[in-house]
């Protein structure tokens, strides 16, 4: 069988040049890579591999080579749409922003809380999806927030992290014991840094734009409140944490500072919050309702400037498909989220990178060493490491962000008629 | 050049729409006023949609759009489908099967009005929508406010109360600002938003008020049924933010206005002798808001097919 060989392609992050030979089942431990290791594939600086006449040959030059990137925050559940088609039209979306592997949130027709759901979902994944899909196990049964789910028969299933979708369960002793549980079997808690009872029946952020629309405003001490308590839970139960879409410049120092103090702690950023800010709500563009809420751009600074600290670990899509119907309802009864999947990478590549805010090497990084790191250890595990497949980009290419091509289905993106560069080429074959 | 579709927000009209309709609101007054009718809107179907109680402003609305000759229809949301769970959106569809030409929308929420009237050819007024924006109570304050003191250019408005809550603060601090007039809040601490997010003087007392030498003391109705968790110490209203007999008073001295958009709370914006001062300016609104609403309805330009 003849090999496919892909000829003078630009690692990303350093500029340099290699050769690449097309080979499923190979990991290799690659230096020049800082040291992260890739599978189904064998690399070579430019020149130094002996391409056969007769194999397949890519000329890559001018294109970049990167690790596929994983995305450690997304919903794929769509009102009205099967699971089925949610985890095909996922799938898509995702190897077309240059992601090959996505931790999956539990949602109310996604509940991870039962081994039948977990083999079910994987059922799907195996038969429909092209990109890898990982489940986050619930945190509480039904994540209703009262009842722990059934760890160790998740922990069986391979479940690694669990999360009730960003919320903190409401009893914060059955949490407390909860977390005490789950540090035995070293599964990771992913919550989000809240105080419902402060945030509630609020809907953007405190500022000139929410006082103009009438809409009240959630208040970042809430988060940072919210981030306090379970970042003092976990340490004092032993307990892995990941939190969930920091939002505010002091959610970011707080971080800074359980880490200092040797917390098991991770944190992630939704690529939203570092491209926009409450302004971009405007006239109630409900297409900008998120939660937590777009920001003051001073705490989109700090979150861009935490990223590249390592403070933050990881830049997540936070991927939340809604109907159109949905998001043209008033704006306190729209649902919150938006679709950042469909173009991830390119996205970061047109707004963070080209615009000289991130370098190649952290992007790689933020969104594909550490949160492979956080949700698949087996990928990075230094003894026995399974590796990350690669991608190509083509940086010369542009495209326009429309409805032919969002491959999720949802159209609540702010990208839409934007124009993007890049585009990915995954898998390799 | 068409006059708007829509009322959403008084920073959507331009200087020229506000002085047109408070123009219109001169000459509709005189109409009103001599029990007459004009026929600006014969023929033109007027819908009230208020998913909110509401007794002045809709039968004001009601009474303006008859006195302008068109057929009225009340769609009353408690006894409606809406009630069953219909969406906004799918009431909205069927009442322009009726081939409505305006809807007078009232809802808890911000910014239902505009979805409304982003959705519908007809001319959509917003009478009200949750902490947003009241525009037709900005008109008839403005236009009282005229009324009285003619130009309002330099004159000094402190609207005191219920500021987070109150549509009636964010539109009419607006119109005044437009039309030349300075405007300050003053009410309890977690009441008043923050001058850094408004540009407008926050006061949190009395002193503070007087010293900054009002000629108009505009009353807002605490709004209890909006305050899930209490704001303030219901106790300390009166006595800390009240119009009490003593600071009537001192009201009196400096022969300042008083005005209040209604229902007003008795012993709590305001003392009884309140509500009979000389200056007071309160049913002069309730009387100016029939003009400014007839003047509201004969200005916009609905692109429904019987107006082609």
């Amino acid at each position: 069988m003849t090999s496919t060989y892909i000829r003078n392609a630009t690692w990303a992050p350093t500029g340099e040049s290699f050769d690449i030979r097309l080979t499923p089942g190979h990991t290799q431990v690659v230096p020049e890579f800082g040291g992260i290791t890739i599978c189904d594939a064998e690399v070579k600086p430019a020149g130094q591999m002996n391409i056969p006449e007769r194999g397949r040959v890519v000329d890559a030059t001018g294109k970049l080579i990167l690790p596929a990137l994983f995305d450690l925050h997304a919903k794929i559940e769509l009102e009205g749409r099967s699971k089925r088609e949610s985890v095909t039209r996922t799938g898509q979306a995702a190897v077309q922003g240059g992601v090959w592997g996505l931790l999956v949130q539990p949602t109310p027709g996604f509940m991870f809380d039962n081994s039948a759901s977990l083999d079910s979902f994987r059922e799907a994944v195996g038969q429909r999806s092209v990109a890898e899909m990982i489940p986050a196990g619930c945190i509480s049964q039904g994540m209703k927030g009262d009842q722990q789910a059934p760890y160790n028969t998740l922990s069986a299933r391979g479940i690694n992290i669990l999360s009730d979708a960003g919320e903190r369960p409401g009893n914060l002793l059955m949490l407390h014991r909860a977390m005490k549980y789950v540090a035995e079997l070293d599964m990771c808690m992913a919550i989000r840094g809240d105080v419902p009872s402060i945030t509630a029946n609020t809907y953007m952020h405190p500022s000139t734009t929410s006082y103009q629309l009438g809409l009240h405003g959630t208040p970042a001490c809430a988060e940072e409140i919210g981030l306090e308590i379970i970042v003092r839970l976990a340490k004092d139960a032993g307990c892995r944490l990941h939190v969930q879409t920091v939002s505010t410049a002091a959610g970011v120092d707080i971080i800074r500072r359980a880490k200092a103090e040797g917390c098991k702690i991770t944190a992630e950023v939704a690529l939203h919050h570092l491209l926009f800010t409450h302004q971009n709500v405007g006239d109630y563009d409900t297409t900008f309702k998120t939660v937590p809420p777009l920001r003051d751009q001073a705490d989109a600074d700090a979150l861009l400037a935490a990223v590249k600290d390592g403070t933050i670990d990881c830049i997540v899509s936070d991927h939340t498909p809604c109907t159109p119907f949905a998001k043209k309802q008033d704006f306190p009864s729209a649902p919150q989220g938006m679709c950042m999947l469909d173009h991830f990478l390119p996205t970061i590549y047109t707004k963070l990178v080209q615009t000289g805010k991130l370098s190649w090497a952290e992007l790689v990084q933020a969104c594909c060493v550490n949160p492979c790191a956080i949700a698949c250890p087996d990928v990075t595990n230094p003894e026995e490491p399974e590796g990350m497949p690669l991608m190509l980009f083509d940086p010369a290419a542009r495209s326009v962000v429309s409805e032919e091509n969002l491959p999720c289905g949802a159209l609540n993106t702010p990208l839409l008629g934007q124009e993007l560069c890049g585009s990915v080429t995954l898998p390799l074959q | 050049m068409s006059t708007p579709k829509d009322l959403l927000t008084i920073d959507a009209l331009s200087d020229a729409d506000i002085h047109g309709i408070l123009k219109g609101a001169a000459e509709m007054k005189q109409i009103f006023c001599s029990g007459k009718s004009t026929p600006a809107l014969a023929g033109k179907s007027v819908l009230t949609l208020f998913y909110e109680p509401s007794t002045r402003t809709r039968s004001s609305f009601e009474l303006a759009a008859r006195r302008l000759q068109a057929d009225v229809t009340t769609f009353s949301v408690a006894t409606s489908s809406v009630v069953k769970g219909e969406s906004v959106h799918d009431t909205i569809d069927t009442l322009m099967s009726m081939h409505m030409d305006y809807i007078i929308v009232r809802h808890k929420n911000s910014g239902i009005p505009a979805v409304i009237g982003r959705h519908a050819k007809a001319s959509v007024i917003n009478a009200g929508d949750g902490a947003h924006a009241h525009p037709s109570q900005a008109f008839l304050d403005a236009f009282t406010l005229q009324e009285k003191y003619g130009e309002l250019a330099g004159r000094r408005v402190v609207i005191i109360g219920d500021i987070l809550h109150s549509r009636v603060a964010r539109s009419t601090s607006t119109i005044l600002r437009r039309l030349g007039a300075e405007v300050a809040y003053m009410g309890p601490g977690p009441l008043v938003p923050l001058e850094k997010f408004t540009g407008i003087p926050r006061f949190t007392n009395w002193d503070a008020v007087f010293d900054w030498k009002p000629d108009v003391i505009y009353l807002l109705r605490v709004q209890n049924e909006r305050m899930d968790t209490p704001f303030f110490p219901s106790a300390d209203y009166h006595n800390a933010f009240g119009v009490t007999e003593e600071r009537l008073k001192r009201i009196d001295d400096l022969d300042l206005s008083i005005m209040h958009p209604g229902p007003v709370n008795r012993g709590v914006e305001l003392c009884d002798n309140a509500m009979e001062y000389r200056n007071s300016l309160i049913c002069d609104q309730v009387e100016n808001g029939v003009a400014a609403r007839m003047s509201i309805l004969s200005y916009l330009t609905p692109r429904t097919q019987n107006n082609d």
